[in-house]
């Protein structure tokens, strides 16, 4: 049924449609450049979410975890294969998306008697130079974009959109101290997450109506102040626990990825706010 | 496929062959000889090892590091020919990173001294043709068992724990003999030495090991060269600096004239 055009371009239209539904209620990821590096964040409920690559490359994902790991496990395979044959410094984040993630991601969605890859992904490496600190971000749909001093992965483009642009009106947040880079992230987090709750709200409301996903994310010009987008991660920190990821360009040895653990996690949290679930 | 996470059985299914033997070694002057050594000290293992290298009676090379590090948490000293050395260390470094990356856990100490003992396994046949044979020392801390360890091989990839201290390359016959000593009659065992202390003992154990060997190259004041040494302790590996060793040796190792 698929050999004519446009049951084709309509087969494909659905499993947007269908991935889109897919990505919905997942927790967005927010990477930012701090002082000293770069950090990642996000929300999870027992897989994480957030994995260390190589040396200087981290891992963020949205999606399902099969598909997440699958991927994951073959990016590690390029890249340590890479630089053993060759050396550490040829494997970039670059390299990775368009050699790895991106012809993988792309054929799967195509083909369309299969599966696609659930995946959102977003790969954040770390430069020599803080100038050369680089983002990429993934669609299912195997579309990639680089970008420099953020990133951020959610429901629709819209959302992403939106975090970002709360982050550029943090002036100076590239050189804020460890501390000060984890609120601000959150609050960007937070951003996103609200975006998804609010139209997750109205999509329940008018049903494929003309006010979609986008529409609604994208109308919000003001963002909430900084006290309820902190409540909105404290809620969420109730059920689900917070992952926050460091790249330290003055970390020791080779390896500059550094989880941090609950406790470190909890020091650094506004107050108030919990690393992890009770549970 | 990659789920066991083992880097080198991918790297084999990738075609890479470690440790080849070549059949007409013989008459090839290999570089070789060195004195490395470990020791237990109060905080952790001390790890040392001169820097030169040799190919027969010629000097390669004054700048060696012949203690190299793994991961934060262990090193591998070597003795015998840099080149499968070298490899060693890089195939065990991707090794330990791919583990952890894959696994989302540290490989255990006691599968990071297999993964030792495995290659140089393989390499029997180079080591038997003479062009590949390396003796190193892996010393590193088990969280495990809350410890710094000391291990050395032979050439064929049996393992050793070393109680006290262990040492290799051609240097090695001199000082093992002044470290038993030391370690029995001094005024204290080697394992309640402080760090300084320490440090001091293995800038006079090398020089004594390059006054008596030629393939082993002492420290060299008018280059700024010394030794390389490295403390393994629960918080990781950290390299003596220069400053620290050139202080010390002045202070501690010159005798007063």
């Amino acid at each position: 049924m698929y050999e004519e055009p446009y049951r084709w371009i309509e087969a494909v239209g659905n499993r947007r449609q269908y991935l889109d539904e897919q990505f919905t209620k997942g927790a967005p990821v927010m990477a930012c450049a701090y002082a000293d590096g770069i950090l990642m964040l996000t929300a999870s409920r027992g897989t994480p979410k957030l994995y260390e690559i190589y040396d200087r490359i981290a891992l963020g994902g949205m999606g399902h975890p099969a598909d997440l790991e699958k991927l994951r496990f073959s990016l590690l395979e390029m890249a340590h294969i890479e630089g053993f044959n060759r050396s550490p410094s040829d494997v970039t984040g670059a390299r990775l998306m368009k050699y790895g993630l991106a012809p993988a991601i792309k054929q799967a969605f195509e083909e369309i008697y299969k599966a696609p890859f659930i995946v959102k992904i977003l790969l954040a490496e770390l430069g020599t130079r803080p100038e050369r600190d680089l983002f990429l971000t993934i669609n299912y749909d195997g579309t990639f974009e680089e970008s420099r001093r953020w990133a951020a992965l959610g429901a629709t483009a819209a959302v992403q959109a939106q975090m970002g642009r709360y982050l550029d009106a943090q002036a100076g947040f590239e050189q804020a101290p460890l501390k000060q880079a984890v609120e601000t992230a959150l609050c960007a987090w937070a951003v996103g997450s609200l975006a998804q709750v609010a139209a997750g709200a109205a999509e329940a409301e008018e049903p494929p109506g003309p006010r979609s996903v986008e529409t609604a994310a994208s109308d919000a010009s003001t963002f909430p102040d900084k006290a309820s987008l902190l409540a909105h991660v404290q809620q969420i920190a109730t059920e689900k626990s917070l992952e926050c990821i460091l790249l330290e360009r003055s970390g020791p040895g080779s390896s500059k990825y550094r989880a941090l653990r609950p406790d470190e996690l909890g020091g650094l949290l506004p107050s108030g706010i919990r690393a992890g679930s009770p549970a | 496929m990659g789920m066991q996470g083992d880097f080198f059985q991918l790297l084999k299914e990738q075609g890479y062959q470690f440790g080849n033997p070549v059949a007409a070694a013989a008459g090839i002057e290999v570089p070789t000889a060195t004195t490395i050594l470990a020791l237990k000290y109060r905080d952790g293992v001390l790890v040392a090892g001169d820097r030169r290298a040799t190919a027969g009676n010629m000097v390669m090379y004054d700048r060696t590091d012949k203690v190299l590090e793994i991961d934060r948490y262990s090193v591998m000293a070597i003795a015998g020919v840099p080149a499968t050395a070298y490899e060693m260390v890089r195939v065990l470094e991707h090794s330990f990173k791919y583990y952890r990356r894959t696994q989302l856990q540290e490989l255990s100490f006691e599968g990071k001294l297999r993964a030792v003992s495995k290659l140089l396994k393989e390499n029997v046949p180079a080591a038997l043709a003479g062009t590949g044979a390396v003796v190193p020392v892996f010393a590193g801390y088990d969280h495990e068992q809350g410890a710094a360890k000391i291990y050395f091989y032979d050439i064929l990839g049996a393992e050793f724990e070393a109680v006290e201290y262990a040492v290799s390359g051609s240097g090695s016959p001199t000082i093992r003999g002044i470290l038993h000593y030391q370690n029995t009659w001094g005024p204290q065992p080697l394992a309640a030495l402080p760090e300084e202390q320490a440090t001091v003992q293995a800038l006079r154990l090398l020089s004594s090991a390059a006054e008596f060997d030629s393939a082993t190259g002492g420290v060299n004041r008018e280059l700024n060269l010394y030794p390389v040494v490295k403390l393994i302790t629960e918080a990781g590996v950290r390299v003596v600096a220069d400053g620290e060793l050139k202080r010390l040796y002045e202070q501690d190792v010159v005798r007063a004239r």
